[in-house]
This record gives C-alpha cells, structure tokens and sequence, in this order.
C-alpha cells in the first residue's frame, strides 16, 4: 500500500529517468530498471568503434548528394564530364571550361539548387597535366544547406570565362586567381594584379617558380630608393633520404598507391535520341 | 581541346588544335594591338617623366621602351603575344594612375644590377668559381 504522496513521488522519478512522455491524460509505463523483462532479448550493440577520429558520413545525405550529382549531370549533359564525392560527402562536379557560365547560372538559379554563395574560388597547378592549372569553384546553398564543389581547367594562355555577372563575389577571387596563377579570365570588369606589388613579375603560386623569387627588393643608400635585383641563391644539388625505417603509415607504403579520397558517381547512359 | 574530327590524317593535320583565342584572331590583329600598345606608352612618357620626377629624360625612357619591347620580338605564338599585351596594359594603367611609385618605375633601368662576371678572372674575384 502506497500512501498518496508517495506514489505521487514515485511517479515523477519516473518521469526523470524513463524520458516519459505524457500524451494527453494517458501515462505510458515506465520501465525503472535497465534488466530487461523476462521472455525479450536484450538489444544489439552497434560494434565497436574502429575509426574514432574519422568523420562519419551520414548515408541518407550521401545518397541525396549522389542523386543530386546524377541530376545536374542530366540537365547539363553538354558541359558536365565527371561527378565524384571526396571525403565520403562532399560533391564535386566537373566541368569542360567552356561551360563556366552556365553551369554556375544553372547552380544558383535553379529552383532545386540555389547555390546563390559563392564561398571561394581556388587554383590549383599541376605542371604535368596537359592543362595544368584547375579552377575550383565552392558554393555553399542555404537554402538547402548544402554544398557543391565545381572544378574545370586551363592551361597558361587559354582564356576562363569570367563568373563576375552571375557571382559579385568572383570579382576579387578572379584577380587573386590571375595575380597568383596567371590564368586569365575573360569580361571580367577589372582584371589587375591585387596581392603582389606593382612592378612583380612571374604569378607566385605557379609550381615553377622558386620559392626565393626571382628578384630581392632593397633599400638603396646610394640611389636613397628602394631597387629590385635579381636574385641568385645557389646551392648544391643535395638529396635527402626522407624514408625513416619503421614503417609509419603501412597503408600507403605497401598497396603503393594510396587510397583514393573521390569517388566516382556512375552517371546513367545518355538517352537515345 | 584537340579537334577530334574523322577522316583522313591529311584533315587532321590541317586542323592540327583549334584554341580559343584570347584577344587576336589573326597576326595582323595581334600587331595591331602590339603598335597601339607601343603608341600610348610612347605619348605617356612625357608625363611619366614629369609626374614620377625620375632623373631620366623623356629620350632616355623611349629607348628603354624599345628594348622591352625588343625583348619580346620573337615571340610568335598569337595568344602569348595577347598576353603579354594585357599585361602591358596593365602595367600603363598602373603608371598612368600612379599607383606605382618612383622605385617601380626606375627598376626598369636596372641602374644597381651589377652586371655578370664573364670571364675566368672576374668570376674568380667574384667567388663563383
């Protein structure tokens, strides 16, 4: 037998340690006490964490992002030539160079993309690639919280599109892009150098250039001005054994190569006409 | 963007690369850009004389126009040329509107370069070699 108060207590310990939910007047039963009730099994345990520092990546957005790739592939057949995901989540399109304009205008005006932020524009140099220099578009949408990465090519004389009358934020990207790699993007309203001094020659991030510059720039006692003379750091050839002997990473050293971040999204076959 | 078109190997030869231009779409249209670039900074120099206050006189800064023009004389390729034209702009805006300052434009002349040591002795004295 209870008394009033008692059960009155009771009932609201309940209400803390069972999560209980009060729909109504109706209180569901609760369960006080974590061995299970006799004739059910007891729930399976996810397995053990392996990889804990690992980002997870949730499937359900995952198979969205895959779809979504599949669809803008499908809507712009004529300039889309590869959809991957790197890191598990993250969509990258890639696209020929002359498609800059409309694949960027179909990503922020679409009705199902609204990718109106145009979050970072980067180069990439890779000198042994036929077009060595990669443009990397990323843009966030908010309405759909998501993101797309979009990715094409050039080479040192071959002219980009300028993305400025669809994206204000290209403006100074576009100029950092020209100033560090040299790529030239054409109607772009105001093309100038916005990160090197004036007067600098050759573009800084360009893999070929030496990292101590091409000239040194001084102040003169003589001449009272700053000059700029060529610079020439000489030093012997030398070569380093970089390979220690433990094996520290045993993944990358024994397949070879080591395994790849993108992953290719299976596009669906053209349909007949 | 290699034109990938069927055909005999006389065709594709023909149509070895179609590029896209930057600027010029023939020779005579790149020389044209190239002698209206040489004209507006030869008529700027006057004033790049005056305004920079450098120690040169306006004879002296159209000779070394021309040499960095000469540099450039064997350069055939149509869109380098494009190029180096856009950057020539470039660089007379930044003269024109004074966004450079004395330095920049004296480091054309090169004044405080001291020149190579070429032969044995002079290298040697140097400490090249």
């Amino acid at each position: 037998m209870l008394t009033p108060t008692l059960a009155r207590q009771l009932t609201r310990a309940a209400k803390c340690v069972g999560q209980l939910r009060i729909g109504g007047a109706a209180v569901a039963p609760v369960r006080l006490f974590s061995t299970p009730p006799p004739g059910q099994t007891p729930p399976t345990l996810p397995p053990p964490e392996t990889r804990p520092a690992v980002r997870k990546v949730n499937s359900a957005v995952r198979q969205n992002l895959i779809e979504f790739g599949g669809y803008v592939a499908e809507c712009l057949p004529k300039y889309v030539q590869k959809v991957q995901l790197a890191c598990g989540d993250e969509l990258e399109v890639l696209i020929s160079p002359d498609g800059v304009v409309p694949v960027l205008s179909f990503l922020k005006d679409h009705h199902q993309c609204q990718f109106a932020n145009l979050t970072d524009i980067a180069g990439m140099d890779v000198p042994t690639r036929p077009y060595r220099f990669e443009i990397i578009y990323n843009f966030l949408s908010l309405r759909f919280n998501s993101r797309i990465r979009v990715k094409t090519y050039t080479d040192e004389v071959t002219p980009i599109d300028s993305c400025n009358d669809i994206f204000k934020a290209a403006n100074w990207y576009e100029r950092e892009i020209w100033d560090m790699y040299g790529v030239f993007f054409a109607n772009h309203p105001d093309l100038r150098r916005i990160l090197t001094d004036y007067g600098f020659e050759g573009h800084p991030q360009r893999r070929d250039f030496p990292l101590s510059g091409y000239v040194e720039v001084r102040y003169d006692d003589e001449v009272k001005r700053v000059v700029v003379e060529p610079l020439e750091l000489s030093q012997e050839f030398r070569k380093f054994d970089l390979t220690s002997p433990w094996e520290q990473f045993p993944n990358f050293r024994e397949g070879g190569k080591p395994p790849s971040l993108t992953e290719e999204v299976k596009l669906p076959p053209p349909k007949p006409k | 963007m290699a034109c990938s078109g069927g055909g005999s190997s006389k065709v594709i030869k023909s149509v070895a690369r179609q590029v896209k231009p930057i600027l010029s779409l023939d020779k005579a249209d790149a020389r044209r850009r190239v002698v209206n670039l040489y004209k507006a900074w030869y008529r700027q120099m006057p004033y790049v004389v005056l305004e920079y206050d450098i120690p040169k006189n306006v004879e002296q800064c159209r000779q070394k126009l021309r040499e960095e023009f000469d540099k450039n004389r064997h350069i055939k390729d149509i869109r380098v040329i494009d190029m180096l034209v856009i950057k020539g702009q470039m660089e007379l805006k930044e003269t024109v509107e004074i966004w450079k300052q004395k330095s920049h434009i004296m480091s054309y002349f090169k004044e405080t370069v001291e020149p190579k040591p070429q032969g044995f002795l002079s290298k040697f004295l140097a400490g090249h070699e």
